[in-house]
């Protein structure tokens, strides 16, 4: 397991600089866990003010990633990062950009709440709690990886999205079929099936900053291969 | 007139550089020889000075009257003269044992043997007997052997050594007192003045009696024509058999004359014995220039190369101070004299010492004025090195000194100077050599053949800067005059050459040793 | 609002007299005929890093040589204009520049010790002010060399000539010979450029810790450098002072063209 190792720069105060800037994308991270948690919450109570914090609350998430954006920007103009630090900030960019756009996701998925189109269905409804718990420990997961920079937490993490897809997938032919039995809804099966897809391509994006991670430990670029290359790929590192 | 070929166009590129670096080197080559010859010519005739010849039985017959002459010989030198080889010979004869000097030549000499029978009997007054010693005499002793002859030596020398020591403590006392008499106006028949005579006259007595018994130690030696001088043995100071010593013998011999050679005084008119007054004014005079010169030129430096802005005059001052290196001595000879001595010293003298004129004290040719003129002769050299030793500072140590809050005199007394040290060694180095060699101008303004004192004694003020002081250059230079008539006297020139040769070799590899030494300190990384 | 990272930047171009370390007013200054500073203005911070950044010839050298008078050594250095250190104006030619020198220390592109013991070269400063005693300067030297970092490395052989150190070490050294003199501002004047990169950093790391004692002002000609070590960055061009603002700004979104050819690179 390859660590970067913050603590034997020459230079102490880009330690410093690094250190923050690692946990400033851990607290973003967890502040975007807070957002999914506290959606699924009013999902679930159907509770529209909880769903209005969340809104408003994804500005903060903004507003950080386009600090830590700043941060990487002004650490590379002055510090002038090399390999492993280089692909730390670079990382970090990256990450900061898929975890802002799960803060949009999740502000879109707070918005069914708000608009009061919750799915009527107990069983769909259940369902998307479901997928939306398993998009949560997925998520909790994925900033554990980076927090520890772990390629193999972030590779069993990477293959829960799989479940998840899969059930996605059995919840869409579900949502299929129940709406051809109740067409007059269309508009408000439209605005679920987009929560939906929000909630998959949250999942999504914590397979990216999986990947992220990967790259980042191993030096090895794991984007856009095949989960048995990747396999291949790690067994001939270790 | 037609045109010469060009080299270019005889020789290749090749060529061309082969000719010119043969040419160098031929140059190199000869300036080698050149300096090979002086030190080994020094060495031969100078070291030749000490090693004891060896004696041979002569007879051959003298040129001037050309009558034939049976005598012990020591062949001086030999050279080449007409294709014939000729020697120079000193010998003893009945006429005049202690040394006669001739040329020879293989066709007027008849017979040559080694003789080791024969002695060398140095006299204290520089002379020397070539002869058989045969036996020693002394007051109630009829044992008359050669055996004893140490022994004899030891005896009369205490002898010598009462009686001066009568004359020294005594007589001085008695006399000292006497004149104490005069100066009260005592009578002549005053009781003290009896008392004093009495005691003159036991003690006059005693000097007598000491002095008869000293002369009865006689040492007589037979020469080859058999006759037979006899030598008061209080005069004899040093007998060496030549021909009965060993090779390495005859270097301790040659060593214990390059002793007496560096510690005593010159004799018979500098043909003879040391050379210690010349050497020791030779250091002091240097040694006191040293003392004048060295703040001097390091102070003027430090003004120039570090206070004084770059201006016109700096420029003239620089220029004078190059071409004050170039001036002939004898000039800065003629200006000692002419400044110095009759200028300086004769106002001196009108001005605090008016009692003893017109016998001048301070207004004559002394050690102190020839230090001062040599100082003045060498002042371009030091001025020159320092300058080129400051010049060598970093500049970043002199900012780094200034940027401590040091002033510009700190940084010169504690970071320049220190870095500048073997710039200002190199330049007192030449300086002191210079010193030493030059002979012109100290025969003006103080150096003279034979002073009576030294300028340092154990009369106060021990330090008699006005005295006229022995210099080894002058040595040199009044031997180089005798040479055509004495041999003998070239040889020991050649000695004084050597010793100076040696003093400035001496002094040279001390400064490169401590130029060295100060480089590591302050140059190095 | 959270705020993720604390960064405060004075307006080093409208900076409080509390925080002015050094104050330049219309300060030009030419060698002879020749003009190398034009009329220059800019206040530097206390307890800052302030590079001087700018190519060569540029009059970097020269402006932080004027914060303590060393450029009286040149012969045809003519000035006008104030440089005001503490309230006094260290133009006047009331000035105490010995004095002056002792409260505002400097550094050298070479390492420049003197040619004697590594404790002589410490306490050099010291002794010119008269402090003689044993212990006074002991203690004096010990606690300078700790500030550079360089005591653990020499305090074994502090009677050894100072010239065996390596080029890092006599750097610190003369930083520590500096620092004796407890000095309100360091003067930097390339001080890593002819050391190895890995010494750079030591030596850049050090200046940061020495941040707490003194202002810092350091001229470089090594871009990297200046952006990793400075707070506050200014950029000359000819003798002029073109771009003045804390690093960060000015080297990730330099307001003037003439800064950002100059550190992308750009200058033909």
């Amino acid at each position: 397991m390859q660590q970067v190792a913050f603590n034997t720069h020459i230079s102490g105060r880009f330690n410093t600089e690094l250190e923050n800037l690692r946990n400033s994308v851990l607290t973003m991270g967890g502040e975007v866990e807070q957002q999914l948690v506290d959606t699924l919450k009013a999902i679930q109570l159907n509770h529209p003010g909880l769903a209005e914090k969340v809104i408003v609350n994804d500005l903060k998430i903004n507003s950080m990633e386009m600090q830590i954006d700043k941060e990487c920007l002004r650490i590379i103009a002055k510090r002038h990062p090399t390999a492993s630090d280089l692909r730390l900030v670079m990382t970090i960019s990256k990450v900061i950009t898929d975890i802002e756009r799960m803060g949009d996701e999740i502000e879109r998925i707070a918005r069914l709440v708000t608009k009061q189109k919750l799915p009527s269905s107990a069983s769909v409804k259940s369902s998307m709690l479901l997928i939306g718990e398993r998009v949560a420990d997925m998520m909790r997961g994925t900033f554990d990886a980076f927090a520890r920079q772990d390629e193999k937490a972030a590779l069993e993490v990477y293959e829960q999205d799989t479940r998840i897809d899969s059930e996605y997938k059995k919840l869409l032919t579900f949502i299929a079929s129940e709406m051809e039995k109740n067409t007059e809804s269309m508009q408000d099966w439209l605005e679920i099936l987009w929560a939906l897809r929000s909630l998959e391509r949250v999942g999504d994006r914590c397979k990216n900053i999986c990947e992220y991670v990967i790259s980042l430990a191993s030096g090895e670029d794991a984007r856009h291969t095949s989960l048995e290359n990747l396999m291949q790929k790690l067994d001939n590192l270790s | 007139m037609s045109k010469l070929p060009s080299l270019s166009s005889v020789l290749n590129a090749g060529q061309r550089q082969s000719l010119f670096i043969g040419i160098c080197t031929f140059f190199t080559a000869i300036l080698l020889l050149a300096m090979v010859s002086i030190v080994l010519l020094i060495f031969a005739r100078g070291g030749g000075y000490f090693w004891p010849e060896d004696i041979q039985q002569l007879q051959f017959v003298r040129a001037s009257d050309d009558q034939p002459i049976t005598a012990y010989g020591q062949y001086q030198n030999q050279f080449e003269q007409g294709g014939e080889p000729v020697r120079w010979v000193v010998y003893s004869h009945a006429r005049n044992p202690y040394g006669n000097q001739t040329l020879l030549d293989d066709t007027n000499l008849l017979q040559a043997r080694l003789a080791p029978e024969a002695a060398r009997i140095s006299l204290r007054d520089g002379r020397a007997i070539l002869g058989e010693p045969l036996k020693v005499t002394a007051p109630s002793d009829p044992d008359v052997s050669l055996n004893r002859l140490a022994q004899r030596l030891t005896q009369v020398r205490q002898i010598e050594q009462s009686i001066a020591g009568i004359r020294d403590e005594q007589l001085a006392d008695i006399h000292q007192k006497l004149t104490e008499l005069d100066q009260r106006k005592v009578g002549k028949k005053a009781p003290a003045r009896l008392t004093l005579n009495q005691g003159f006259d036991r003690w006059h007595k005693r000097i007598l009696t000491l002095e008869k018994q000293r002369d009865a130690y006689q040492l007589f030696v037979r020469l080859a024509d058999q006759s037979i001088v006899s030598v008061a043995l209080i005069e004899v100071e040093h007998l060496v058999y030549p021909g009965q010593l060993s090779g390495w013998q005859k270097l301790g011999e040659a060593l214990y004359e390059v002793g007496g050679f560096l510690s005593e005084s010159p004799k018979q008119a500098n043909t003879a014995g040391g050379v210690f007054p010349a050497l020791f004014g030779t250091v002091l005079m240097v040694f006191l220039m040293t003392i004048i010169v060295t703040p001097f030129g390091v102070l003027a430096a430090i003004y120039l190369n570090e206070y004084a802005s770059n201006n016109g005059l700096i420029v003239v001052i620089r220029i004078a101070v190059s071409n004050m290196a170039g001036v002939p001595s004898i000039v800065y000879g003629v200006f000692g004299l002419g400044f110095f001595i009759y200028g300086v010293g004769g106002n001196i003298d009108a001005l605090f010492f008016e009692a003893n004129l017109p016998a001048p004290t301070l207004g004559t040719p002394g050690v102190f004025w020839a230090s001062l003129t040599m100082a003045i002769l060498t002042l371009p050299v030091v001025i020159v090195a320092t300058e080129e030793g400051l010049r060598n500072v970093p500049q970043g140590l002199k900012a780094g000194s200034y940027a401590l809050g040091a002033t510009k005199a700190e940084t010169v007394l504690y970071t320049i100077l220190p870095m500048a040290s073997p710039g200002i060694m190199t330049g007192v180095i030449l300086a002191i050599a210079r010193a030493a060699g030059e002979v012109a101008p100290l025969m003006l303004v103080g150096a003279v053949k034979f002073a009576p004192n030294l300028p340092i004694d154990a009369e106060f003020p021990y330090l008699h800067l006005e005295r006229q002081f022995m210099h080894l250059g002058v040595l040199i230079y009044d031997g180089a005059f005798h040479s055509q008539t004495d041999a003998k006297g070239a040889s020991m020139m050649f000695a004084a050459c050597l010793l100076l040769l040696v003093v400035v070799f001496v002094l040279n590899i001390l400064a490169v040793l401590l130029r060295t030494k100060l480089r590591k300190r302050y140059h190095k990384g | 609002m959270l705020t993720l990272f604390e960064r405060e930047h004075l307006d080093v171009n409208n900076l409080a007299e509390a925080d002015t370390a050094i104050r330049v007013e219309q300060l030009s200054l030419r060698f002879g005929s020749k003009p190398v500073l034009e009329n220059i203005s800019m206040s530097i911070p206390k307890h800052q890093i302030t590079a001087l950044i700018g190519q060569s010839g540029c009059g970097k050298s020269t402006l932080i040589s004027s914060f303590n008078r060393l450029n009286d050594l040149h012969q045809h250095c003519h000035y006008s204009g104030k440089v005001i250190i503490n309230g006094r104006d260290i133009n006047s030619r009331k000035e105490n520049v010995a004095q002056l020198r002792t409260q505002v220390g400097m550094v050298f592109q070479r390492p420049n010790p003197f040619p004697m013991s590594i404790f002589d070269n410490v306490s050099y400063g010291l002794r010119l002010q008269g402090i003689n005693t044993r212990r006074q300067l002991d203690e004096a030297v010990e606690q300078a060399l700790h500030d550079a970092a360089l005591w653990n490395e020499v305090k074994d052989r502090l009677f050894e000539p100072a010239n065996v150190l390596s080029g890092g070490q006599q750097q610190r050294l003369v930083i520590a010979r500096a620092l004796a003199l407890q000095p309100e501002i360091l003067l930097l004047d390339e001080p890593t450029s002819a050391l190895d990169p890995l010494t750079t950093l030591f030596i850049e790391e050090l200046m940061a810790g020495l941040k707490k004692r003194c202002s810092i002002v350091i001229v470089t000609h090594n871009m990297q450098q200046a952006a990793r070590v400075s707070d506050y960055t200014a950029f000359l061009h000819q003798g002029r002072l073109i771009e003045y603002s804390d690093s960060d700004t000015l080297f990730t979104t330099p307001r003037k063209k003439q800064t950002e050819d100059y550190i992308t690179g750009r200058y033909g």
